[in-house]
């Protein structure tokens, strides 16, 4: 268990790596595979509450590294309405609550049904898109919802849940190297079987 | 809920508090730690992207690129004769300051660099360029392109010679404007969800009886302390007329689709 807890908290770290590989695709309104969080949804449906947690907090806080926009510039007097970005350590939390929506699927997960899962990934990440552009409407003010917005959360659920399989297939190949069931229930079934 | 589920949880609250609390200084050294450990990968991620967006250039159609030239030699030739125009003028322009013995005309201090990452984030509207601290760029610098005016300087890497630019196009970049041949000032900001390649920019707080029409050409001002005044920002799309003020849209000057060489402004003349 700790093994593969540990393994997993890398395969985030290297997923951050992969991200920086990772372009948008100007043609599909900038949207773009969100590697870092396919892996660590992917992940928590197959990890404890606490080590869910841990790596929740470990990928919001890099994420936020990522992509959190320097302090404003400029004289105050002449920018008197300067536009605020999302504050650091938001994602910390927003990972979390991903990774407690993907834990409430946990037993169809356990009972060998990944492919729910899978596809809930691609659920999640469009939620994951929505509360963070409610979130910066809600800091900037002016509530405006484009087409090109609503396209580009679309398609980078899509491109994103595309890659799920590859990466509950990564899992389950460590899981199965580190002797560390992750679906126990549907082992039991398949005994009760035989 | 289990006692260690609880505990976890805790944790985690406390954990996310202490993110939110971080200063802007705490938030850049937790940047640079995080950077610093990507530098090599990001070195390889923009030689990929420059190669990949240089592969899309080249399988332009040759159709749209013979069209292209034309009209670059088209304008190769006006040009040819504005900056004959120009050189008189310039010339004439140096006498008349000497006659009046007025100060030098200005100009900036430029490093040329090139865009090796574009839009690295999802939702702001950002570039960076293969130059940094050893070129002597600092945060909150103007970044200029022969068309106009791209954007400011948001963040260095640390050690790694590169740099971030929030574009103009994003909302949080905001540049104090003046209209061409009136006395409108506002402020010209990005606009939110635009991802075509040229969105237009919104310029605000113009009066409401702003006698404005398409065509005119919007220039900096020089106020707000970042960006130098009289550079290129686009030219007026629409006039929105309001109750209190008024609002324009402004095409940009730059292509942001295509931004390969632009220029960080380290120091102007006063």
């Amino acid at each position: 268990m700790i093994r593969y807890t540990f393994i997993t908290i890398l395969l985030l770290l290297a997923a951050f790596v992969a991200q920086q590989f990772m372009p948008s695709f100007a043609e599909l309104y900038q949207s773009r595979i969100l590697l870092v969080q396919l892996v660590f949804l992917c992940t928590a449906v197959t990890l404890e509450q606490p080590a869910m947690l841990i790596l929740a907090f470990i990928g919001g806080l890099f994420w936020d590294a990522h992509c959190a926009l320097g302090p404003h510039g400029g004289s105050p007097e002449v920018y008197t309405q300067q536009v605020e970005s999302l504050h650091f350590g938001y994602s910390i939390l927003l990972f979390g609550a991903m990774g407690l929506l993907m834990q409430g699927i946990q037993p169809l997960f356990r009972q060998g049904k990944w492919q729910i899962s899978a596809l809930l990934s691609g659920v999640v990440i469009f939620l994951y898109l929505t509360v963070e552009y409610l979130i910066i409407t809600f800091v900037r003010g002016d509530f405006t919802l484009t087409k090109a917005t609503l396209l580009q959360m679309g398609f980078t659920s899509i491109l994103t849940l595309l890659f799920s399989p590859l990466v509950f297939g990564l899992l389950f190949w460590i899981a199965k190297a580190c002797g560390h069931p992750i679906y126990p229930q549907a082992g039991r079934n398949r005994r009760r079987i035989h | 809920m289990k006692p260690l589920n609880l505990i976890a949880l805790l944790f985690f609250l406390g954990g996310s508090v202490w993110a939110f609390t971080r200063s802007d200084r705490a938030v850049c050294e937790v940047q640079d730690v995080y950077f610093s450990a990507m530098s090599p990968f990001l070195k390889s991620g923009s030689k990929l992207e420059a190669k990949a967006h240089a592969f899309r250039q080249e399988t332009r159609r040759s159709k749209e690129l013979e069209v292209e030239l034309q009209t670059v030699r088209s304008n190769m030739d006006r040009l040819a004769i504005i900056e004959s125009r120009y050189r008189e003028l310039e010339n004439e322009n140096e006498q008349l300051r000497h006659a009046l013995n007025y100060k030098k005309a200005n100009h900036f201090d430029l490093v040329a660099t090139q865009v090796i990452r574009r839009q690295p984030t999802t939702w702001w509207q950002t570039v960076d360029i293969d130059a940094g601290e050893e070129s002597g760029i600092g945060t909150q610098l103007a970044v200029l392109s022969s068309e106009g005016l791209v954007g400011k300087v948001d963040r260095i890497y640390k050690d790694q010679n590169r740099s971030s630019v929030l574009l103009l196009t994003d909302e949080k970049c905001q540049v104090s404007a003046r209209v061409e041949g009136s006395p409108e000032v506002g402020i010209l900001s990005g606009q939110r969800g635009r991802f075509d390649g040229n969105p237009l920019l919104r310029l605000r707080f113009l009066s409401t009886d702003a006698a404005l029409h398409a065509g005119q050409k919007v220039f900096t001002t020089g106020r707000g302390g970042i960006f130098q005044p009289n550079i290129l920002l686009g030219t007026i799309d629409s006039v929105e007329k309001g109750a209190l003020d008024s609002e324009a849209l402004v095409r940009p000057s730059v292509n942001f689709a295509d931004l390969g060489t632009v220029f960080v402004v380290l120091t102007a003349d006063p």
